[in-house]
């Protein structure tokens, strides 16, 4: 959001840098491309040779038309967590459909089983996206579930058979000694998209992409773009699903996970902006060879383990740096600002400078003789009832079945207390990542914010409770930091959030490992541990405490003043500037705020298993996402309650809490929680587009 | 390419590589040029077995002869593939791999073959035939944790079963062989069945989300992959009296096994729950040593010893009579019967403790801790 306003204030400068902002950015990631390859020709012991270059391609193939794929969908105005899941579908499909027995295996035959495999989770996508007009983000995540489960029934464990062929065709030479076959590959995808880019199908992408109103008003069909983006993207998955099968030679359900984050990644350092409408897959392919040859620089200087993540995080944001100076670049920005305001200050011409008199018109008091009629409670909270009221039914439906199934559960107070528990994390997350949420951004650092947390604070405290006291502050002030730093990026430096936040993830990794030496060390207080997981009553401590926390949130969202300039943010950042609200000092406290909340999370879950471990707080990420848009957020900003988001909490919760007491499968499950999700959501679709 | 370039070349990366300061040049030549390509720094497990990779390395027998590098892949094994290629392009002898995948490595895997580099596995497995394996076979470890957990329920009750990471080979031949063992016992009810990602946060929140609508009343048993120790923290917050404890079969971390020694035992730096409780168990562990092992195993297969393919190493197995707490943690010490260690010493109860081989007695407990090898 911060990046759009480079293109909004670009003046007519002659220079280099006036070029569109699109074209620029996709030099410079080739620039930086180039200067990474010649990095790796400098520090490798021979100069590169065919091999070399054959081997590079063939590494960051798999990636680089995957997030092509993504491209198309973020150009659009998407969002797909799908993308890693339809991987592995796709080499778990072609591992157990291929016969072992059979000579000659059609190659054209396959890739298109891939690339249709991939078409109909696509399809699947943009049905919900685009004619049941759910947010892209919940929808993808649903399907990201749904397909794991598929993936494992299909195959629950690494194994199967990938023909030959396939591996000989894909990863062998195009021209012998002169061109590997990963790049036609992937020139062929880059020149069909050029030719859809030039087709009306291509111009109504780009136009749904910058705003879907104004293109729905000039007459593109919005909805078929959409549906039909998925579909394409859902395509290239597909395409690299196959390109996997064909590298790996055999089949893994979980081989295409951890590519989704990369993806974004390789998406953002290619120029491409997140929330649409500018940029291309060209500079995608690109970063995604950037992010690769990353990895071979830091093997080949034979940087330790432990600072890997560092180096990478903090080589991301260089790239993107990189790729956004020029006059309107947001640093800059900020800093002919600063100096402007620096020389009002001397001539003594700041508003706070200027003598106070009330300069307000005046206006004749209306409302002076008859008292105002208050909006009746309903009326005035109908909107923020129709978005949270389906996570609580929902919720509802969850306990009921619980009991139906499971017994034990609406008459047993433990079910309630061990709900609240398992609650309280993602419910404090859901303010953080919810108030992001609200001003557009996205705080992809709360894994490692969380893990970092609980690393220093059982090292600090190690059983002690009187160490606590200064722990417990440190360890916050520690996590504010964070955020603040992930706010100085987003707001001074115009990062994007998603890369400011998960270079911060990264560079937060590296540094739990440096601190802990691999194994931390230290437990919790008994104190610490006793709010976590004792009695008070009937009830873990923990959970008056939480009640106040949802006071609390509710207040500063929805009384407070910094409550309403996060609104405000999210409705219209050009809005909220122009009526005077300080965007960047609110967007660097939500950031800060984000950051504390997930420090308090990561105390609190060392709390409750007594120590801590690294990768604690992975698996809270994509929940803590996925919570405040089931509870009713717009992840584009500007709507939702954070009681909504609470009903997302338990809704998630309780269903967890279902199927752990079940004796399903876990496909079955994954399948299950997906589903209901997606089912959730439906009942939150926008009545009109 | 000119013999000025050369210089150049080898002067910048010198400067580079010594303001990393990581490397050490002095006679690299001569020494066997051997990588570690780990998956996953961030968990104990992975953290030990480099720092006893490391320690072998470090060793006296071995100092002189190799020349270690390590890196890690992430959870990616795209990238695994990758630095395995650009490993073989930097000249290795041999390269030792904690597989992420024991099939996505196996083209790269055979590329490296071809060139004459050895492969050598640990923990996990490559399937691909011209890799060397070393690990324990986890189909046993399944089988022989279910037989006891059976043995001690006298064939009756209802068990929860807490599994590891879904769609990896190592859960899959565990669970499944746990599930046949089961399956032979009708009166062995699973009663509730989570994912337990190996781990013992995740352990405690999913054990929390079962417990929800069942009590430990109702249970009277359980399997886990990794868990143990947690649960029987759980139960003590429940209420439960050591002497309550039930049955649990599971992982060999640290902690579970201090809570195997008698109620009652000196154990210095104890603390409850990280203390003797005499919690029945049996504790079995893919020992973090097999990495250490697979650098020996692949020092021996480049000096042209025989070495064969496939290494299975003996199950580590201990039961509440076989516990015995170690005052040092000296491989010697080990070698005579000792397999937990004092909390004072290891302070964290999560890491695992089955650092003992016969074949390896260049690395004991400070190998493990700190990486530095026997003397």
């Amino acid at each position: 959001m911060t990046m759009m306003t480079s293109s909004a204030t670009s003046r007519h400068w002659t220079s280099l840098f006036s070029m569109s902002p699109e074209r620029r950015s996709v030099l410079i990631a080739i620039g930086v491309f180039l200067g990474l390859l010649a990095v790796v020709d400098f520090i490798s012991s021979g100069p590169l040779s065919y091999f070399d270059i054959s081997f590079l391609s063939s590494g960051g193939a798999t990636s680089a038309i995957a997030a092509i794929g993504q491209t198309i969908v973020i150009l659009s105005g998407g969002f797909d967590l799908s993308a890693g899941a339809v991987i592995s579908l796709v080499n778990v499909v072609l591992a157990q459909g291929m016969d072992p027995a059979a000579a000659q295996t059609s190659v054209l035959y396959w890739t298109c089983v891939g690339i249709g495999v991939g078409m109909l989770t696509g399809a699947f996508n943009g049905v919900f996206i685009a004619f049941f007009r759910l947010q892209p983000i919940v929808v993808t995540l649903s399907t990201m579930f749904i397909i794991q489960g598929l993936t494992l029934l299909v195959m629950d464990k690494p194994g199967g058979f990938v023909a030959p062929d396939l591996g000989t065709f894909y990863l062998g030479d195009a021209i012998p000694g002169w061109l590997p076959m990963p790049l036609v590959v992937i020139g062929v995808v880059l020149l069909a998209w050029l030719w859809l880019k030039n087709t009306r199908f291509g111009t109504a992408i780009y136009a749904v992409g910058s705003d879907p109103d104004a293109a729905a008003a000039i007459g593109v069909r919005v909805k078929i773009t959409k549906f039909l983006v998925y579909v394409i993207a859902g395509g290239c998955y597909g395409l690299a699903g196959v390109f996997i099968s064909a590298q790996t030679g055999s089949a893994d359900p979980l081989v295409g996970n951890p590519l989704l984050l990369s993806m974004f990644a390789a998406v953002v350092v290619g120029g491409t902006r997140l929330g649409g409408g500018r940029g291309g897959p060209l500079g995608t392919v690109f970063g995604a060879y950037i992010l690769m040859m990353v990895v071979n620089i830091l093997l080949v200087l034979n940087v330790s383990a432990y600072y890997s993540t560092i180096a990478e995080g903090t080589i991301l944001i260089l790239a993107v740096l990189a790729g956004s100076i020029s006059y309107s670049s947001t640093f800059a920005r900020q800093l002919r600002g600063a100096q402007a305001q620096f020389s009002a200050w001397r001539q003594g011409l700041l508003p706070s400078q200027l003598d106070r008199t009330d300069r307000r018109m005046k206006m004749p008091s209306l409302a002076a003789g008859k008292p105002a009629v208050a909006a009746s409670f309903l009326s005035r909270n109908s909107e923020t009832i129709r978005y949270a009221l389906p996570a609580y039914l929902c919720l509802i439906a969850v306990i009921v079945v619980t009991q139906f199934w499971l017994g034990r559960a609406i008459l047993n107070p433990t079910y309630w207390n061990s709900l609240a528990v398992l609650s309280t994390f993602l419910a404090i997350l859901a303010l953080g990542q919810g108030t992001v949420i609200l001003t557009g951004g996205l705080d992809l650092s709360v894994p490692w914010t969380i893990g970092i947390s609980g690393i220093l604070l059982a090292g600090i405290v190690n059983g002690s409770d009187a160490a606590l006291i200064y722990a417990l502050p440190a360890v916050l002030l520690i996590a504010c930091v964070i955020g603040l730093i992930n706010g100085i990026g987003i707001v001074v430096l115009g990062i994007s959030p998603i890369v400011m936040t998960l270079a911060m993830n990264g560079i937060l990794q590296g540094f739990a490992l440096v601190y802990s030496q691999g194994t931390p060390a230290g437990f919790a207080s008994p104190m610490l541990r006793w709010f976590m997981t004792g009695k008070l009553w009937t009830v873990t401590p923990v959970v008056p405490f939480m009640v106040l926390f949802v006071v609390a949130a509710v207040l500063l969202l929805g009384r407070t003043a910094f409550g309403r300039r996060v609104y405000g943010i999210g409705n219209g950042l050009r809005a909220a500037q122009l009526s005077g609200i300080a965007v960047g000092r609110t967007l660097i406290l939500v950031y800060v705020l984000s950051g504390l909340c997930a420090g308090l999370v990561g105390v609190l879950l060392t709390g409750f298993s007594g120590q801590a471990s690294l990768g604690m707080g992975d698996d809270y990420l994509l929940p803590s996402i996925a919570v405040v848009v089931v509870g009713g957020a717009l992840i584009t900003g500007g709507r939702g309650h954070y009681l909504g988001m609470l009903g997302g909490v338990l809704l998630l919760t309780a269903l967890q809490m279902f199927l752990a007491g079940t004796t399903l499968p876990y496909a079955t499950r994954a399948i299950l929680f997906g589903l209901v999700v997606l089912g959730a959501v439906m009942a939150l679709r926008e009545k009109r587009a | 390419m000119g013999i000025a370039t050369t210089i150049r070349r080898a002067t910048a990366f010198a400067c580079l590589a010594s303001s990393m300061a990581m490397i050490s040049h002095a006679d690299a030549a001569e020494k066997h040029k051997i990588f570690l390509s780990m998956s996953f720094i961030g968990n104990d497990w992975q953290a030990e077995a480099a720092n006893m990779v490391k320690a072998m390395a470090a060793h006296k027998n071995y100092a002189d002869k190799i020349d270690l590098q390590v890196q890690v892949a992430g959870p990616n094994a795209q990238r695994q593939i990758q630095q395995i290629n650009a490993m073989v392009q930097a000249g290795a002898e041999a390269i030792v791999i904690f597989p992420i995948s024991p099939t996505a490595l196996n083209q790269v895997v055979k590329n490296a073959c071809d060139k004459g580099v050895k492969v050598f596995a640990y923990d996990g497995e490559i399937t691909e035939p011209c890799a060397y394996n070393i690990a324990i076979d986890q189909e046993e470890a399944g089988r022989v944790t279910a037989e006891w957990l059976v043995k001690k329920l006298n064939g009756k009750g209802n068990i929860i079963a807490i599994t590891g990471v879904p769609g990896t080979s190592v859960d899959n031949l565990r669970t499944k062989a746990a599930k046949e063992v089961f399956a032979k016992h009708p009166d062995i009810k699973i009663v509730g069945e989570a994912v337990g990602m190996w781990s013992q946060a995740v352990a405690r929140t999913e054990l929390s989300k079962i417990l929800a609508t069942r009590n430990w009343d109702d249970i009277n048993g359980l399997w886990m992959q990794v868990g143990c120790f947690t649960a029987n923290s759980m139960q003590l917050e429940a209420g439960k009296k050591p002497e309550q404890l039930l049955p649990c079969a599971g992982e060999g971390s640290n902690g579970g096994r201090i809570q195997m020694l008698p109620a009652g035992t000196e154990a210095e730096g104890a603390t409850s729950p990280y203390a003797p409780l005499g919690a029945p168990r049996i504790s079995y562990a893919s020992p973090p040593y097999s990495g250490a092992l697979a650098l020996k195993l692949a020092v021996d297969a480049i000096e042209g010893k025989d070495v064969a393919k496939k290494t299975v190493l003996p199950l580590p197995l201990v039961t509440n009579e076989t516990i015995k707490l170690c005052q040092e943690g000296t491989w010697q010490e080990m070698k005579d019967g000792c397999n937990a260690f004092k909390p004072s010493i290891v302070s964290n109860p999560g890491w695992f403790a089955s650092i003992f081989s016969d074949k390896t007695p260049e690395i004991g407990l400070n190998a493990a801790l700190v990486g530095q090898p026997e003397n």
